[in-house]
C-alpha cells in the first residue's frame, strides 16, 4: 500500500532509526542463535561425527568429554549380541601435550577406531596404511597457535610418550578451552595408560533388518553394569548436560533468550514509536471514514515493511561479524535456517508489535481532528 | 427524500467529572436543510465544534438525538457511524490534516480509495478534482510544498473525493490569509449552488456571513440566536 511506504519513507531518519532498532535485533538474534547452535553442535559433535548406532558407556556419563572406564570385554559381549554387526571404540581424556619447543600444555585426546565413520577425525581412516606413522596425530586447525607445530610432521610428547603431528583437520574447535588432539584408538589408549581390560566407549552398529530400539534393549539386558544409549540419546543427553548443567551452557542459553527477548523489546518500542508518530493521521483516516481494517492494514504493512528491511540489513552485517568471531570461537555455528529463522521471527516480531499498535491506532478518537 | 439532511434535537453532552465537568452543549436543537450553507459561530468554548463533531457522528451525545439523513446515529455502532461518515460526509479542517508523507494528488486519491475502495481510475478522478480548484501543476507537490491556500483547496478537494452530499468545515478560514480565505468561502459556496451539496461551517470568520444561508450563534452550550439570511 502506497501510504504505508510512503507514511516510513517519508521521515528517513525515523525509517532508518526503526531499521536500525531492527537490524539490531535480527544481528543479535542471528549472533546470540549461532553461538547456543555452535555450542550444542561442538557439545555433541564427536558423538554425531559417528555413524554407529549404539553407544556404550560407563554408568552415569554425562558427555562425551567426561568418560570413565568400561571393561574392554563388554565389546565381544556386545557383539554376540543378535543384530549387531560391528563394534568401534573411542576415548577421550585430558592429557599432558610437550610441544616441540618443549613448553608444556593440557591437551584433550580423542582416540578413536578408524571404522567410526568419514566424519570421525581419525589418522587412520584418511590416509594409507603404507603411510601411516604409528603415532600418528592430528589437531585442529583452530589450535594451530596452541600446538605450536611449526613444521610438519613435528615430533612432540604426549603423557611423556612419544608422538608424531602429522596434519590439521578443520572444523574440529571445541570450547574447553584446550587443544585437542586426535589420534588412533590405539594409540590414544597407550597414552592415557589404559591396561589391556580397559575401554571407554563402545560403539555399536545395528545389522539392517534390525530394530536399534530392539538391539539397544537386548544389549541393556546382556550389559546391565553400563548405560547402552542410541547415538542420538547420548548426543542429547551430552548437549542438555553442556548447556544446563554448566555455567557456561547456561550462561550461552540465557544469552540467547535474552537476545530474542531484547530483540522482542527493541522492535515492539519502535515500530510502536512508529505508529504513535503518526497517530494523528490515523485519527484523521477514521474521521474520513476509513475503515478499521484499512487502518490496521497500513499499521501492519509499515511494520512488515520494516521488519524486512531490518532483518535483511541485519543478516548483511552479521555475516562479516560471524566471520571474525569465528577467529576468537571456533565452535561458532550459523545453521542454514537460523537466518530464515530469524527473517521469519523477526516479521512475527513486528506483527506482534504492530498489533499493540494497531490498537492505539484503532482506538484513537476521530473527533481529535478538530483540536488543531 | 428528506428536506432535513442533518437535525440534533435537545443534544445535551458533557466533558470531565465532578468540578472540572464542562457542559459543552444544553439542549441544542437544529436542523439542517440540504443545499445550504450554514454558519455556526460564537465565542470560544461556546461548544460550536462539539456541536460539529456530532454531525460527523464522531461523538454520541449524552441525551438527545443526532440524525444524518434519517438515520438516528445515536443508535449506530462505532462501525455504522464509519460507515456512515465514509458514504455521506466530507470534513474539511482548520490545520488542513493532509498527510505530510502524500502528494497533493495522492491525499486527493486517498479520500477517493476511502470512500470507494481502490479503482483503477482514482488517480485520474484526483487529478479531475485538483484541476477543478486550480491545483493542476501542483497536484505532485507535497503539502509542505503549498500555500496555506493551496493545502485547505486541497483539503476541500479530498473532501469532496467520492461526492458526499454533506460537507463539515472546522474554522476552514483560520488559518488563511484574506484572498485564500474568500477563496474557499467562494469553494465552498459553489459546492452548495452547483453541486447540490450541505455545508455546515464552523468559524469566527466573518466573512462567511456574506456566503451562508443561516447563522445559528452558540453561546455557553445554547443556541442564542438564528439568523436566516438569503444568500445573494
Amino acid at each position: 500500500m502506497k501510504l504505508a511506504w510512503q507514511n516510513i519513507s517519508h521521515d528517513r531518519a525515523r525509517f532508518l532509526t526503526t531499521v536500525l532498532g531492527v537490524s539490531f535485533a535480527a544481528f543479535l538474534m542471528v549472533f546470540q542463535g549461532s553461538l547456543l547452535a555452535g555450542f550444542l553442535q561442538a557439545a555433541s559433535r564427536f558423538i554425531d561425527a559417528s555413524d554407529f548406532d549404539i553407544w556404550i558407556t560407563a554408568r552415569g556419563v554425562q558427555a562425551f568429554e567426561f568418560g570413565a572406564t568400561v571393561e574392554s570385554r563388554f565389546r565381544d559381549l556386545a557383539a554376540g549380541v543378535p543384530g549387531v554387526t560391528e563394534t568401534g571404540r573411542a576415548c577421550m581424556a585430558f592429557s599432558l601435550y610437550r610441544k616441540p619447543s618443549g613448553k608444556q600444555q593440557v591437551v584433550a585426546l580423542v582416540g578413536a577406531d578408524s571404522n567410526l565413520g568419514k566424519d570421525f577425525p581419525v589418522p587412520d581412516h584418511v590416509e594409507r596404511v603404507e603411510d601411516q606413522s604409528p603415532d600418528s596425530i592430528l589437531y585442529d586447525a583452530s589450535d594451530r597457535g596452541a600446538i605450536e607445530a611449526a613444521t610438519l610432521p613435528a615430533a612432540v610428547e604426549i603423557n611423556g610418550r612419544r608422538a608424531n603431528i602429522e596434519r590439521e583437520v578443520q572444523g574440529y574447535g571445541g570450547f574447553l578451552g584446550v587443544p585437542s588432539l586426535f589420534t588412533s584408538y590405539r594409540n590414544a589408549a597407550r597414552y592415557l595408560g589404559f591396561g589391556p581390560d580397559d575401554g571407554m566407549y563402545i560403539l555399536v552398529r545395528v545389522a539392517k533388518g534390525y530394530a536399534v530400539a530392539d538391539v539397544q534393549q537386548k544389549l541393556r539386558e546382556r550389559l546391565p553394569e553400563v548405560d547402552v544409549l542410541t547415538r542420538e540419546e547420548f548426543a542429547h543427553k551430552s548437549r542438555m548436560y553442556w548447556v544446563i548443567k554448566t555455567g557456561a551452557g547456561s550462561a550461552i542459553l540465557t544469552a540467547a533468550v535474552l537476545g530474542f527477548l531484547i530483540g522482542l523489546v527493541v522492535v515492539s518500542q519502535t515500530i510502536y514509536a512508529n505508529t504513535m508518530e503518526n497517530i494523528e493521521e490515523y485519527a484523521t483516516l477514521k474521521a474520513l471514514g476509513a475503515s478499521r481494517t484499512f487502518v490496521a492494514r497500513i499499521v501492519l504493512i509499515q511494520s512488515l515493511i520494516c521488519a524486512a528491511a531490518g532483518s535483511v540489513l541485519g543478516l548483511l552485517t552479521v555475516v562479516p561479524a560471524m566471520k571474525y568471531a569465528r577467529i576468537l570461537i571456533p565452535w561458532i555455528h550459523t545453521p542454514w535456517y537460523l537466518p530464515a529463522m530469524v527473517v521469519l521471527a523477526s516479521l512475527a516480531m513486528c506483527s506482534l508489535a504492530s498489533v499493540t499498535s494497531v490498537r492505539s491506532a484503532l482506538t484513537v478518537d476521530p473527533g481529535r481532528v478538530f483540536r488543531a | 427524500m428528506l428536506d432535513e439532511l442533518l437535525a440534533i434535537k435537545d443534544a445535551r453532552i458533557s466533558f470531565g467529572k465532578g468540578n472540572a465537568q464542562v457542559h459543552a452543549l444544553r439542549g441544542v436543537s437544529a436542523s439542517f436543510r440540504r443545499c445550504t450553507l450554514s454558519l455556526v459561530t460564537g465565542p470560544s468554548g461556546s461548544g460550536k465544534t462539539t456541536l460539529l463533531s456530532l454531525l460527523g457522528c464522531l461523538l454520541s451525545p449524552d441525551e438527545g438525538k443526532v440524525f444524518v439523513d434519517g438515520a438516528l446515529v445515536n443508535s449506530l455502532s462505532e462501525n455504522e457511524k464509519t460507515d456512515l461518515r465514509r458514504r455521506k460526509i466530507g470534513f474539511v479542517f482548520q490545520a488542513f490534516r493532509l498527510l505530510h508523507s502524500l502528494s497533493a494528488i495522492d491525499n486527493v486519491a486517498l479520500g477517493l480509495e476511502i470512500r470507494n475502495g481502490k479503482q483503477p481510475d482514482q488517480i485520474a478522478a484526483a487529478r479531475d478534482l485538483l484541476g477543478q480548484f486550480g491545483l493542476a501543476e501542483k497536484a505532485n507537490h507535497e503539502p509542505n510544498d503549498l500555500s496555506p491556500g493551496e493545502k485547505q483547496r486541497v483539503a476541500v478537494a479530498r473532501a469532496l473525493a467520492g461526492n458526499p452530499s454533506i460537507l463539515l468545515a472546522d474554522e476552514p478560514t483560520a488559518s488563511l490569509d484574506a484572498a485564500a480565505g474568500k477563496n474557499i468561502c467562494q469553494i465552498l459556496r459553489n459546492q452548495v449552488e452547483q453541486n447540490g451539496k450541505t455545508v455546515v461551517v464552523v468559524s469566527h470568520d466573518p466573512r462567511w456571513q456574506e456566503y451562508a444561508d443561516r447563522t445559528i450563534v452558540l453561546g455557553d452550550g445554547q443556541i442564542k440566536q438564528e439568523e436566516k439570511v438569503a444568500y445573494s
